[in-house]
């Protein structure tokens, strides 16, 4: 009897002391190459979501068991629950991390992203109800961080394009939300299938041409809406909404068709007077001189008391115009949100108030008080800029047919207050030579709507967007932050400074 | 077959521990709730639905497994039954296989029941009662998930005892859930972190990869490579299931029991 | 004969990690069990009885030294289908009804159906189990119930070698005589059963041989015939005589010779107060005659005379105290 010690005597183990340990070594080594390959999608899956580490440092307790517990999305909503009784409540500054919090734990909840860049944009006002501007970016970069976590629905483009036409006014920044809306991969979960957006944003992107004074493109686009809303009638006659929107539809592509006609090639519907902007060149009630029109702007700007503006003047245009007022800091920029985490951290020293006022029977006046709202208004920066401005693109419309869409038919017998805004992104209808246009001379020969700017379909020669730029009527003052402070302070013509 | 049997009779055992039922039922509670709590979200009801339903199977299934894997063998020394099953002719690894197969296949009945609860309530509360098929998923990779994580524990039952096991299996699928940390830290500046996140991206078992509910159940989440990344997952947790298996068996060769 | 289980050297040691102590659990064992008889492994709680099963079936690895089984090196997962193992306080899948657990062990051995059926209701019967406890489950059977399916699960696979561990501990006197005679005819199918045992009683009964460990170590083993060798008989005398020369004569004729002392109560403190009588031990009936005679022989008076036959618990008392240096 051989009496060997053996530690481990089962055969099974002797039988599988080589092969255990090679297979093992195969798959561990297959381990990493597969997640090498998973990862990628899984990048994609796990898109703005936010680990617990990070979204879970501003949670409570009981929030945090939850999306600890994988209910992720449930956490997002009883959250989202809580900032409706915080909306309710005006407790507004809670709202705004809870926000954040949401759109980490559950990065497809479109709605927040909407909501919270909407209360961003509107909700925080000074005590006249004047938004407060410095929340503007961090709500675009909001939406912008939405928009990259579901790039495949068209409701958070909108939403920005939305904001940009109706609070910042950037109507060719909302151009390109919406057309990027309308770009969505159609998805055929959505309602909108087979398209990737609905229906209404053709309109608003209509209105963001119109306003940019690209008035060929925004009827191109209206026709666009309506041949799809002709499509969708094709294939559900009884949709009741649809045929609501194609009846808005044609009435504005007739009256936007109709403006363009008047404003700028007919003059009384007589189809004979061959110049340019025939309506513009009519003389006004109550002058007999051609050409633009003079508006005689004479603003007077003066400080009444500390941090109290009192904007005033005159400007012989029709009731309803509407002068803009810009009081910032003479270095101002909206602030560049590029890190999530400090989305909501405003700069507390940047000072920005944007209102309007409007004028009647050429006559404008307005108190402005910035002494109540320390907390929007600082005032830390040595210099601010006072900017009154009159645009043509965002005025009403009667006085749109006087002016034309980019204010071809305005002007002011102070040349310095007559300001061409030449960014190429503003770049209007086209203007003749002669009137500060850059594009070619005025034909009239051209399908309207072919016009605007764009590269003909084909075309390799050499191409200059053509197109007016809007024609403002502008004047820049320049205060010392002191005098802002002690008020008691007139603004002259010594304070202007030239526009930009 | 020896393995076959040890899983069957692992089974008939694991379906009568009270916890397991407690777990079942709270996962089944929680699903059937789904549809009061559609008011968190107004906009879309069926996200909640979803969300609640897919999240309740996970937190129960999770429960589930390691209850249930955790004691398995430690039980079977504790009483003692262990010699009289290998003291017959069986081998260790027909032991451990039997005892993984049958924790897994209690986990399977477990997920299997909470997601057909899941998937009836989401046809019942779905206008034109159309359940979408990434539902599926979600509980096939949940249930894919589960298996990895049993294998772990049960890797763990060989030489840990269950209270032990119980934070070793957790904090690791916890670690492993946190895979878009690591895998964010495998490109890191820092060389130290570089270092640590590949080793658990790659080395840990990656939990997270299971993890796709958020994006499933937004019905507007298209991913380009979803049915690859499936096969991916399941093949993942195949493997790596069986290299724990394998330590598993190898450990338990060494065992004294 | 063959030798069953051939033990050659066996040892195994615990080595505590934390105080780095060595305990040596079964030290050098060396034991032969031949085949077909029912073997005692006599020994105290801890003494190593459990460990050196446990060696044998491969359920623990020992430090050094071998054995073989029916032939084959221990642990071997072939000679396993011969074996079967009845461990100490074994609780069983007990929401299992007796019936099923029988299948689920039988299962093991990969016995196909319809055998399988067979042997589980022979397993059943032979242990005595009421048929109407078959389709119970196991959580609701007594500890006598649940001892006789630990041994019909033992013998699901007609095993040629048992290893009992405490088959009959804690049972109330029926179950344990039952029991005791179904291990008993085990050796008539001849089997052979390494029985695991302090219950000596029982081992006297029905083993043949047995060896008595302590501390690891083997102190003894032999038949239990060749251990029980030597009747003693006790005899008491009186008589005013017996203290002088006396004394010496019977110390010279027989073995133990001591004073019985009055213990009374005011005495007591002292040691008791000696009294005219002796108490003898005789190992040899000749001997005897020669106490008696001699005793006789001085007028001294016989007050009784009681033969006493050497129990295992005599012989085992005997050796571990002995071991001890008690």
């Amino acid at each position: 009897m051989a009496a060997t010690t053996k530690i481990y005597t089962q055969d099974s183990i002797r039988r599988r002391k080589m092969l255990l340990p090679l297979m093992l070594v195969l798959l561990l080594i297959v381990v990493p190459f597969l997640q090498k390959t998973i990862d990628p999608t899984a990048e994609e899956y796990h898109k703005g979501e936010k680990s617990l580490v990070t979204a879970g440092m501003g949670l409570n307790n009981e929030f945090l068991l939850l999306p600890m517990l994988g209910f992720r999305e449930a956490a997002a909503g009883l959250l989202w629950v809580r900032c409706d009784e915080f909306f309710h409540s005006g407790d507004y500054d809670a709202i705004l991390p809870l926000v954040r919090l949401i759109t980490w734990l559950d990065p497809h909840a479109d709605n927040v992203y909407v909501t919270g860049a909407w209360h961003l944009s509107y909700n925080f006002t000074d005590s006249s109800e004047r938004s407060d501007r410095r929340y503007i970016p961090p709500a675009m970069r909001l939406l912008d961080e939405g928009i990259q976590n579901n790039m495949n629905i068209p409701d958070i483009k909108f939403e920005k394009g939305w904001q940009l036409y109706d609070k910042v006014k950037d109507f060719n920044g909302a151009e390109d939300a919406f057309k990027l809306a309308l770009a969505t991969k159609p998805s055929k979960n959505s309602d909108d299938y087979p398209y990737g957006a609905p229906l209404r944003i053709w309109h608003t992107l209509a209105h963001a041409y119109e306003k940019q004074g690209r008035i060929p493109e925004a009827l191109a686009t209206w026709q666009k809406a309506m041949q799809r809303a002709h499509e969708m009638l094709g294939r559900n006659p009884k949709d009741y909404s649809t045929k609501q929107l194609l009846a808005a539809e044609k009435h504005n592509y007739e009256l936007t068709l109709q403006r363009y006609q008047d404003r700028y090639q007919t003059s009384g519907h007589d189809h004979t007077n061959p110049t340019p902007y025939p309506a513009v060149l009519m003389p006004a009630a109550g002058s007999k001189t051609l050409g633009p029109w003079d508006g005689s702007f004479e603003p007077h700007v003066e400080i009444t008391r500390p941090k109290v503006f009192k904007v005033s003047g005159r400007f012989a245009v029709a009731d309803g115009a509407r002068v803009d007022v810009r009081i910032e800091d003479e270095d101002y920029k909206p602030i560049d949100v590029s890190n999530a985490r400090d989305a909501f951290n405003i700069p507390l020293d940047q000072t920005i108030l944007v209102d309007t006022v409007s004028v009647r029977k050429t006559r404008f006046e307005r108190e402005m008080d910035m002494s109540r709202d320390a907390k929007m208004y600082s005032f830390s920066k040595p210099y601010l800029k006072v900017i009154l401005s009159y645009n043509p693109r965002t005025t009403s419309p009667h006085l749109q047919d006087r002016f034309g869409w980019s204010g071809e038919g305005l002007t002011d017998r102070n040349p310095n207050y007559v300001y061409y805004d030449k960014r190429p992104e503003l770049l209007g209808t086209k203007l003749i030579e002669g009137q500060q246009g850059d594009g070619p001379k005025w034909d009239g020969k051209d399908e309207t709507w072919r016009q605007g700017g764009r590269r003909p379909e084909g075309s390799t020669e050499e191409w200059k967007p053509g197109g007016q730029p809007p024609r403002l009527i502008k004047v820049t003052y320049r205060v010392k932050a002191e005098d802002v402070l002690n008020g008691g302070k007139v603004l002259t013509d010594k304070d202007i400074v030239p526009n930009d | 077959m020896v393995a076959l049997a040890i899983a069957n009779q692992t089974v008939r055992e694991a379906l009568r521990r009270r916890v397991m039922w407690i777990f079942l039922i709270i996962g089944v509670f929680l699903i059937a709730l789904g549809p009061v709590f559609g008011f968190l979200n107004p906009r879309d009801s069926q996200v909640v639905l979803k969300s609640l339903g897919l999240a309740a199977i996970l937190l129960a299934g999770l429960f589930i497994t390691i209850v249930t894997c955790i004691y398995l063998i430690p039980i079977e020394i504790e009483r003692r039954t262990i010699y009289t099953v290998l003291s017959k002719p069986v081998q260790r690894y027909e032991f451990v296989l039997g005892k993984f197969l049958g924790g897994f296949a209690t986990v399977f009945v477990n997920i299997a029941a909470m997601g057909v609860v899941f998937l009836a309530m989401l046809w019942l509360q779905t206008p034109g009662h159309h359940v979408p098929p990434d539902m599926f998923k979600g509980i096939m990779l949940t249930f894919f998930q589960m298996l990895l994580l049993a294998a772990l524990t049960i890797f763990f039952s060989t030489f840990a005892t269950p209270v032990v096991n119980f934070f070793l299996s957790f904090g690791i699928f916890l670690v492993g859930n946190l895979s878009s940390v690591t895998d964010s830290l495998t490109t890191s500046r820092n060389a130290i972190a570089r270092g640590v996140g590949t080793l658990v991206h790659y080395l840990l078992p990656n939990f997270g990869n299971f993890n796709i509910q958020n994006s499933i159940i937004h019905p507007q989440i298209e991913i380009a490579n979803a049915n690859a990344f499936m096969m991916q997952s399941i093949a993942y947790a195949l493997i790596y299931s069986a290299v724990l298996l394998i330590l598993a068996i190898l450990i338990f060769d060494r065992r004294e029991v | 004969m063959a030798a069953a289980i051939s033990i050659h050297g066996l040892t195994k040691k615990y080595v505590d990690v934390w105080q780095k102590q060595e305990v040596v659990a079964v030290n050098n064992l060396n034991l032969d069990v031949e085949e077909g008889e029912i073997f005692g492994f006599l020994g105290r709680n801890g003494a190593g009885k459990t460990t050196t099963i446990k060696m044998l079936l491969g359920l623990i690895f020992p430090t050094a030294g071998d054995a073989t089984i029916l032939g084959r090196p221990m642990g071997d997962n072939n000679v396993k289908r011969e074996l079967a193992y009845l461990p100490e306080e074994t609780y069983f899948y007990d929401s299992m009804t007796g019936w099923d657990l029988l299948d689920f062990y039988a299962r093991l051995f990969r016995i196909p159906e319809p055998e399988r059926s067979r042997r589980v209701q022979l397993a059943l019967e032979k242990v005595r189990l009421q048929p109407e406890a078959w389709k119970r489950s196991v959580r609701g059977y007594s500890k006598g119930m649940r001892q006789r399916i630990g041994i019909a699960q033992a013998l699901i696979n007609d095993p040629k070698l048992l290893f009992l561990d405490e088959p009959t501990s804690g049972l109330d006197p029926i179950a344990h005589a039952e029991l005791r005679d179904i291990v008993a005819s085990l050796k008539e199918e001849g089997k052979t059963v390494f029985l695991s045992s302090h219950q000596l009683a029982d081992v006297e009964l029905i083993c043949s041989r047995v060896a008595i460990i302590h501390n690891g170590k083997l102190l003894r083993t032999g038949k239990i015939k060749d251990l029980l060798a030597g009747e003693r008989t006790e005899i008491i005398v009186q008589g005013r005589e017996l203290g002088n020369g006396m004394l010496q004569k019977l110390k010279d004729l027989v073995p133990v010779v001591e004073p019985i002392y009055d213990h009374t109560e005011a005495d007591d403190a002292l040691g008791g107060v000696p009294t005219d009588m002796l108490r003898l031990s005789s190992d040899d009936f000749e001997k005897t005659t020669a106490v008696i005679d001699l005793v006789r022989g001085v007028k001294g008076r016989i007050v009784s005379i009681v033969p006493h036959k050497r129990t295992l618990e005599d012989v085992f008392v005997e050796t571990v105290r002995k071991e001890d240096g008690v």
